[in-house]
């Protein structure tokens, strides 16, 4: 079987309408893949930053996958949430990215939405908090089901991964 | 799969934290079960650097990094974390930042940026307290910001960044049929360009 190694961080996010942002990240793979060591799913801390405009979480992500085949390579969906100063915390932002197909060293950028509701839920979300958010998850990384979704732009989440990749060469798989 | 190594020369370099006047760093590594270190320090602490109040340079510590791991399995991968401690103006030590990051797994010259921050009191009463006591929130342990879990309850505030420049070899991969190369990212056409540089807000 071929393996791969994602070694990572989730940085940090930039240009959010808010702070004391913290994140929960999950990865996907479809049925052929096999998670051997390290942990698929998980929660940054909530950042408050005084140094500059981005949110840093550094949080590392370390995976490593068995897979005997390249459909359903994997990827990483995103929900960031905003934790507001009555101790609250609500959903911000959705968005996901692919791991790269390259082996090294990937700086990605997640551009990331948020469903947007009629303007009673805009009126209501300016009073008392709160907003449209999605029922299932698997719209944030699946393609079907997003048609009648309307939405709006939020941040950029940045990520960092290091990707090892074993025995792909082996199986004539060329990912460069 | 036999072994593999991986050696990292490199020096921390330089810091910016604009809110403090002096500061000096501790360094440490979190590495999985399956690697061991063959030679160098696994720990180590600078000098206490300061500010030039003149131009603003930043804090330059030009502290020495020289480690060499020895793994099996590249789950686990070594990171730095580093540690920035301060004295305040009662003497006190004083955490100023916590960061950490993966060491680059492609041999060559690296340079990284590390974000620096603090764990914050949860209450504004804690505030109080580690105010008048002078005993501010910190990690025992650093190490645990290395694990992937317990940190969704943590609050933080990042006020500051670290310079580091790693110079990375590594021996062995190939052989283990692990490949850690690094390849071109391609972008092609002038539309790539333009949504590069596209800002959203």
């Amino acid at each position: 079987m071929a393996e791969l190694y994602i070694i990572g961080q989730i940085v940090g996010a930039k240009n959010f309408p808010h702070n004391s942002l913290f994140c929960k990240w999950a990865a996907h793979t479809g049925p052929g893949w096999k998670l051997i060591e390290g942990l698929k799913e998980g929660q940054t801390q909530v950042d408050n930053p005084s140094y500059d405009e981005i949110t840093y979480w550094c949080h590392p992500i370390d995976i490593h996958y068995a897979t005997k085949g390249i459909p359903g390579w994997p990827k990483i969906h995103l929900q960031v949430y905003h934790f507001d100063s009555f101790g609250r915390s609500e959903i911000c932002a959705y968005g996901y990215t692919f791991i790269p197909t390259t082996p090294g060293t990937h700086e990605v950028e997640c551009h990331t939405w948020k469903p947007v509701g009629s303007l009673i839920d805009k009126f209501r979300h300016y009073f008392v908090g709160g907003g449209p958010q999605l029922r299932e998850n698997d719209i944030i990384y699946n393609g079907f089901n997003r048609y009648r979704l309307t939405t709006e732009p939020m941040g950029t989440v940045i990520m960092e991964f290091n990707l090892i990749q074993k025995n792909f060469k082996k199986f004539g798989v060329e990912t460069y | 799969m036999s072994a593999f190594l991986l050696s990292v020369v490199g020096q921390i370099e330089t810091a910016d934290f604009p809110e403090f006047d002096n500061i000096y760093c501790k360094y440490c590594f979190a590495y999985g079960t399956d690697w061991d270190i063959t030679s160098g320090l696994e720990e180590g602490i600078s000098q206490v650097a300061k500010r030039n109040d003149i131009d603003e340079r930043p804090f330059i510590w030009n502290f020495p990094l020289e480690i060499s791991f020895r793994g099996t399995n590249p789950h686990g991968w070594p990171q730095l974390i580093l540690s920035a401690y301060g004295l305040d103006v009662f003497g006190n030590d004083v955490a100023r930042g916590y960061g950490l990051c993966h060491i680059p797994i492609t041999a060559g010259h690296w340079k990284k940026s590390i974000a620096m921050f603090v764990p914050e009191s949860s209450s504004t009463l804690q505030k109080i307290t580690s105010w008048i006591t002078g005993r501010r929130p910190e990690y025992i342990d650093p190490r645990v910001l290395a694990q992937g879990e317990g940190r969704e309850v943590t609050r933080v505030r990042s006020q500051g960044k670290v310079f580091v420049t790693f110079n990375v070899m590594t021996k062995d991969f190939t052989s283990n049929s692990l490949d850690n190369s690094q390849q071109p990212i391609i972008a092609t056409g002038s539309l790539c360009n333009s949504m590069g540089s596209l800002s959203l807000k």
